[in-house]
Parts: structure tokens; sequence; C-alpha cells
């Protein structure tokens, strides 16, 4: 047989390095199981850690996109309170009566700042009871069934504290901004709501007012202005409503029953600001020592409340309103966004965790790895005398190797991968189910420290799955995410497959370096 | 013409201090069997490494066409123009025969047809069945293990093939016939056959001989 040799032209890779590193990985199965192992058990765990970390962060991003960022401007009073003890002006609160809540036209023109999506504004007075009317007094009481955040409202700045009355009256501008109502919180029982644009004098009333005084939907109950008592105004209740979530803040001390939950009624802001208009153009006024005007119209505040897309358009808007002429003793505030971030704690708490597991994981597979192949080499020192003996470059020796490694890296981060994805979503659920387990029982554990109920006894199983929860300090529900979709995507196998290359190298240098210093004649005469 | 000549070649280890070998001044052609003879010690299978390119002389030249040997690239020189035959035979345990021979002919970059079928063909030359060619190198014995060495230093048509005690592991008519196998590829396809061996069965049957003693270079003698 005629054998045709000639000179081959030279390949980036050999062939026959590749053919090489394969029998050699199917002739010794033990040694490539065992390599093959420790890549799965990393694989997993890098798997593992990566889809949890990918998806706490994609939530925690598409989350923070996809809620409605709402803000209201505020005096920034504890600025102030810093500015006076600053310049040594220890009455805050004659400082205070110089500074006023924003007004409602200047509310209206921030509102046309590009950034805002939409713009609620509401109207809230304090007034008395006239007639038979009687306030709900539950000052006794420990029990309340009520939720409403806002009821305390301070109404100094236009003209002193003035009178305090039974009963808080708030005006809306729109049905979206009776945000109670539209969280479900709050639920019409009897009767209809009022129209949002009318400024007939129609109202809605607690259904536990109505009971008190046996209202009946469509009967007249008579308000009066707390500073002048024969000032009157006449409402219809049109409708009852009730609260059906409770929080323990109701059972805080009142300074007034205008400020219990059930002594709150509602109406229109048309109708409430008809009412000011009538209460301003009968009012007295005069002027004390201290220059400051006082009056005895109804006191009232205007708030609005500012709607935003998403968290960039809300921080666009500090911006804007500044330009806009909002002066630096406001402060535009949000409690969406750290209600927000309040939730998001157990899903951080799982993406740190993730990725100290990855790290920990990989420095540790790192490790094994070196050593284990380090071991290897000098096992194989034999095959690397033979290979180099009979004309093989050091180079392309140390090439078989690394394809070697890499061909069981890859199988085993393929094996990995496959078994990660199968794992990853109830690990990922299960673990985040912890951490927001852990966040509630610190949270129940608060509670007992300050003596309250249990509020999450009184909320449903399924609401608690859902991680409806409040901030004590905030009065803000935080509602923790509780599921993510931890299933693998096309960038965490990328990661994967950086982390296998990145294995390969970091194990193959003690392969290349061993090669690199071994003589063939040197080994082979020391196995002669 | 030489294809390897040997220039006043020293060797030494220990950075001088344990002298192998002095002033040698060798020459070898094609188309001739060479014997290098001589006691234990006298060098020989350090010859051979100096021969093969594994180590490079500390004083003197080794010259292949020409060439010195130790300013080429000696892994070139050795997977292409030298075959070795070791006393060890230093064979890939985890492979088989074949898969041995075949190694040697991908490593030597040449353009070889049917790389299993000359593989075969060499195995079966030496006298190793096709059963014996697809065993694993530490299921053959050293007779065999020595045969699949003298296969693989023939499979990438080197010029010159060295071997080291290459009938050491045989019985006398396999010697025989390795050894004609050598003189076959010396006269017919010109090689140059170069056998390091204190045999006297293969120093009858060779064309040259030197003879090697420790510090005592005694050169040609037939």
């Amino acid at each position: 047989m005629k054998y045709n040799m000639t000179i081959k032209k030279k390949e980036l890779i050999d062939l026959y390095v590749i053919k090489n590193a394969l029998k050699s990985i199917s002739r010794s199965k033990g040694r490539n199981i065992l390599i093959g192992i420790i890549i799965v058990v990393i694989a997993i765990s890098s798997c593992v850690s990566l889809s949890i970390k990918n998806a706490a962060d994609t939530a925690q991003q598409e989350g923070i996109n996809e809620i409605n960022i709402t803000g209201q401007i505020t005096l920034d009073r504890q600025k102030l309170m810093q500015q006076a003890q600053a310049s040594g002006n220890a009455d805050f609160r004659t400082l205070m009566q110089t500074f006023t809540e924003p007004t409602f036209e200047d509310l209206m023109k921030y509102s046309k700042a590009k950034s805002v999506k939409g713009f609620n504004y509401s109207m809230t007075s304090s007034v008395s009871k006239s007639g038979a009317l009687e306030p709900v007094d539950t000052s006794s009481s420990t029990t309340t069934t009520t939720n409403n955040m806002q009821n305390f409202r301070d109404f100094g700045p236009q003209g002193g504290m003035g009178s305090q009355g039974d009963f808080t009256i708030t005006g809306y501008s729109s049905y979206s901004a009776m945000s109670s109502f539209v969280s479900g919180q709050s639920k019409i029982t009897s009767g209809i709501i009022f129209d949002e644009n009318t400024s007939d004098k129609v109202c809605i009333i607690n259904s536990e007012l109505a009971t008190l005084n046996n209202i009946n939907v469509n009967d007249k109950i008579t308000l009066a202005n707390p500073n002048v008592e024969t000032e009157t105004y006449e409402f219809t209740v049109v409708g009852f409503y009730t609260v059906t979530s409770t929080n323990t803040e109701t059972n805080n001390m009142r300074f007034s029953t205008s400020q219990d939950p059930a002594n709150q009624i509602y109406t229109s802001y048309n109708t409430l600001k008809a009412v000011m208009d009538a209460s301003i153009s009968v009012a007295e006024t005069s002027t004390d020592d201290n220059g400051i005007t006082n009056t005895t119209a109804l006191r009232n505040q205007v708030s609005g409340t500012y709607i935003f897309a998403d968290a960039t358009s809300f921080e666009a808007f500090k911006i804007e309103a500044k330009a806009l002429g909002l002066s630096d003793n406001y402060s535009v505030n949000s409690g969406d966004v750290a209600n927000y971030e309040a939730s998001l704690i157990p899903l951080k708490n799982l993406s740190d965790f993730a990725t100290t597991l990855l790290l920990i994981v990989l420095l540790i597979g790192g490790i094994i790895l070196i050593v284990f192949n380090m071991f290897n080499i000098r096992e194989r020192k034999f095959e690397v005398g033979v290979l180099t003996a009979i004309g093989m470059k050091k180079g392309k020796v140390a090439l078989q190797f690394i394809c070697e490694l890499f061909i069981v890296t890859f199988l085993a981060i393929t094996i990995g991968t496959i078994a990660g994805s199968v794992i990853s979503v109830p690990t990922a659920n299960s673990m985040l189910k912890a951490q927001v387990d852990a966040q509630q029982n610190q949270a129940t554990q608060q509670d007992r420290n300050f003596g309250r109920p249990n509020q999450m006894q009184n909320i449903p199983q399924g609401e608690i799955m859902g991680g409806n929860f409040f901030d004590r300090f905030g009065g803000q529900a935080a509602n923790y995410i509780s599921d993510i979709n931890a299933a693998i995507n096309i960038k965490v196998l990328l990661q994967l497959l950086g982390i296998g290359i990145l294995l390969t190298i970091i194990s193959s240098l003690a392969a290349v370096v061993f090669v690199l210093r071994y003589e063939p004649l040197k080994i082979l005469s020391e196995r002669t | 013409m030489s294809v390897l000549k040997l220039e006043n070649v020293e060797y030494s280890y220990d950075n001088g201090k344990t002298k192998v070998l002095e002033n040698i001044n060798y020459e070898f052609e094609k188309g001739k069997v060479y014997a290098v003879v001589g006691k234990s010690g006298a060098g020989k299978t350090t010859l051979l490494s100096l021969l093969s390119g594994l180590t490079v002389p500390t004083k003197g030249k080794i010259l292949f066409e020409q060439k010195d040997v130790s300013k080429i690239d000696r892994y070139r020189y050795r997977s292409r123009f030298v075959g070795v035959v070791f006393q060890s035979y230093n064979l890939l345990p985890h492979l088989t025969a074949m898969e041995n021979v075949v190694l040697s002919m991908d490593v030597s970059g040449k353009k070889i047809g049917n790389k299993k079928a000359k593989a075969m063909e060499l195995l079966h030359k030496v006298d190793l069945s096709d059963d014996l060619a697809k065993r694993r190198i530490l299921k053959l014995s050293g007779g065999e293990q020595q045969r699949v060495a003298i296969a693989r230093a023939l499979s990438y048509d080197a010029d010159i093939i060295l071997a080291d005690e290459p009938t050491g592991n045989l019985d006398i008519s396999t010697q025989d016939e390795i050894i004609n196998i050598f003189k076959k590829l010396a006269e017919k396809e010109n090689k140059c056959v170069i056998i390091v061996s204190h045999s006297p069965e293969v120093a009858k049957n060779v064309d040259e001989i030197y003879k090697l003693a420790p510090y005592k270079n005694e050169g040609k003698i037939s």
C-alpha cells in the first residue's frame, strides 16, 4: 500500500488535539466524573443563584416601573425647624405661622409640569355638630373598625389654630382622589356616592355615625362652623360607607372626635369650596398683637396629589417644580416609592444572599478545581513526557488538557443548568417566602414588644401570602413581593457560559504552568 | 553525504560535574544501519537522547542535513525527521496500540491518507494481530509493547530511525525479523537506522558499528 505523505497546512487547532482530548476523557472516566460532579454542583448553585438574582432584579425594576407613583408638595417642617434652631429662633410655632401650605393656585401651577400624569386635589375642614347630630366618640373604647391615616389635620397656618370641630369634612376633586375607596378599604354600603362635580350640598357618612344618629339615606344633617356656632350648613346624606380593614393606628390617643374615622364626612370639592366661600363671605376678621390676621371663617386645607407614570417622572417633577417657582421650604414627597422599596426588602435580601452564595461557590469551587487539577496533571506527567518526546509541542499538550477540561466543564454545566432550571423556581420562591416570613415575624415581634394586637391575625390567609403588610412607622401598606419568576433566561445562560469559561481558564492555569515546566527527557528518565 | 553528523560532541550532567560523553565525532548516512554499542553506563542512551533532539550537547554540534539541531525547532525535528524506539517504549497507556501509532502520525503533521490502515499495516509488519492492535497498551506484554514502539517510529516516514535496545524483549526469530525490517528500511527506503544495543546479534547484522566507552570514544570499528 502506498501512502502519500505531505506536510499539512497549519490549522488553528489541530483536530487530533480535540480527538485526543475526547479519547482521554472517555478512557479516564473516574477522574473526569469527579471533575464533572464538582462542576455540576458549582453549576447548579450558580444557576440557582443567578436565576434568583436576575429574577429579583427584574421584579424590582419591573415593579418600580409599573407602580403609579403619587406625590405631594408639603411644607418642609423639619428643614424649617433646623433653620429656626440654627438662627436661634426658639419660637418655632410663631415661625411656622409665617409659612403656609401651598395654595390651591400653586398646586395647580405645578400640576402643569410635563412629568405629571394626573392631578387630584381635596379640601379638608373641621366642622361642629349642630342640632341633634352627635359625633361618634370612642375615646374610651379600645376597638375601632376603620382605618384612615389622613384624619389628623393641622389647620393652623391660615390665621391661627382656630377651634377644633367634631367632624372632619373632606371634599374631593374626583373619585380617583378618594384613595381608600380606590384601594377597596372603604365601600359604599347603602345609598350612592355623590357626583364628583356636584356643588349641591350632598355627602356620604360613616355607617357608624348613621347608626348612632339614626340617619337614613337622603336625610339631612346640619354642620356648624366651630368658630361661629350660629353659622350652619345643611347637607343631604346620599350614602353610607364602611371601612373594611383595620389599623392599630386608630387606637392612638385622639385630641378631638373629628379625628375619629367614624366622624369623617366626604363630599365633592365643589361642594366644600362653595361652603368655604359662603363662610368667608360672612366671616369677621381681626389682627392680633403679632400682626397675624384671625378670621371666624371655616379653616381649610387644600392638598394636591400628583400622579406620575414612574419613579423617573417623580424625580423629574422635583426639578420641574423648583423651576416653576417652588420654594426650598417645600418638599416633594412620595410614600409610594418608600413603600415600594420597603416591599422589596425580602427580594433584596434574597438577591444579596444569591450573590454571596454565588461568590462563595465560585471561590471554593475554583480552589477545589485548581488543587484537583494540579494533582491531576502531576499524575499525567508521563503522558506529557511521551507526547512532547514524540514531538508534540508543549502548547498543544496544554491545549489538549484545556480542551478536556472545557469539554467536561461544558457537559457538567449543561447538566447543572438543566438541574438548576428545574429547581431554581421552587427554590427561589421557597427562599423568598422564608424571607417574607422572617420580615413578618420581625414585625409581629415588634407588635408584641409595643403591646399592640397582632394585625396579621385579622388579615385573611390569602392576603398574608400576598404579602399585605403594614409599616408601623410610615402607616403605609408594604406589599411584599412573594413570588418571582426565577426561570432560566438567555442572560442566565450566558452568565453560566461565562462561569464555565472562567472555571476552565482558572483550573487550566495549573495545567498550563505544569506542562510548560516539564522537560520530556527529565520525565522519561525519572520513569526509567 | 551524512544525514546526521556529530562534531566534537560532549555531554555532562550537573553543570559539567558528571561527564558522560566526550569528543564524539560520528557520521550517519541514509541507506545504512548503524549500531552504537557499549557497556552499561557508556552513554548509549544519552547519545540517543542527543540524536533524537530530546537534549542538546554541552559542547560540540549535532548536524542534521547540515543544520545544527540545537538551533532548529526540535519538536518539529522529533515529530517529522526522527523516529525513536525508546528502551522503555514510552507508549500512552490509555490508548490502544493502533491509537498510539496513529497519534504519532497526527503529531507529525504529515498528510497521510488512511492513518488507521497504515497503522494496522505497520503493526502487522511487526507481527501484531488485529486483536492485539486494538488492545490498550497495559494489556500487551513487554515484547508486544516494543513492537508497537517500533511501528510508531516507522509510522510517519522519518528519515532517521533511532532505536534503543529494540530487540531487548524479543525472541530470536522476532529479533531477526525486526532487524530485517530495519535493514529493508535502510536499503529500500533509504532510511538511516541507528540502533543502540549491547546485543551481539544486532551488531552482526548492521552495516557499521560505533563503540562507546565511558569518557573514551573508540570510534568506528567496522
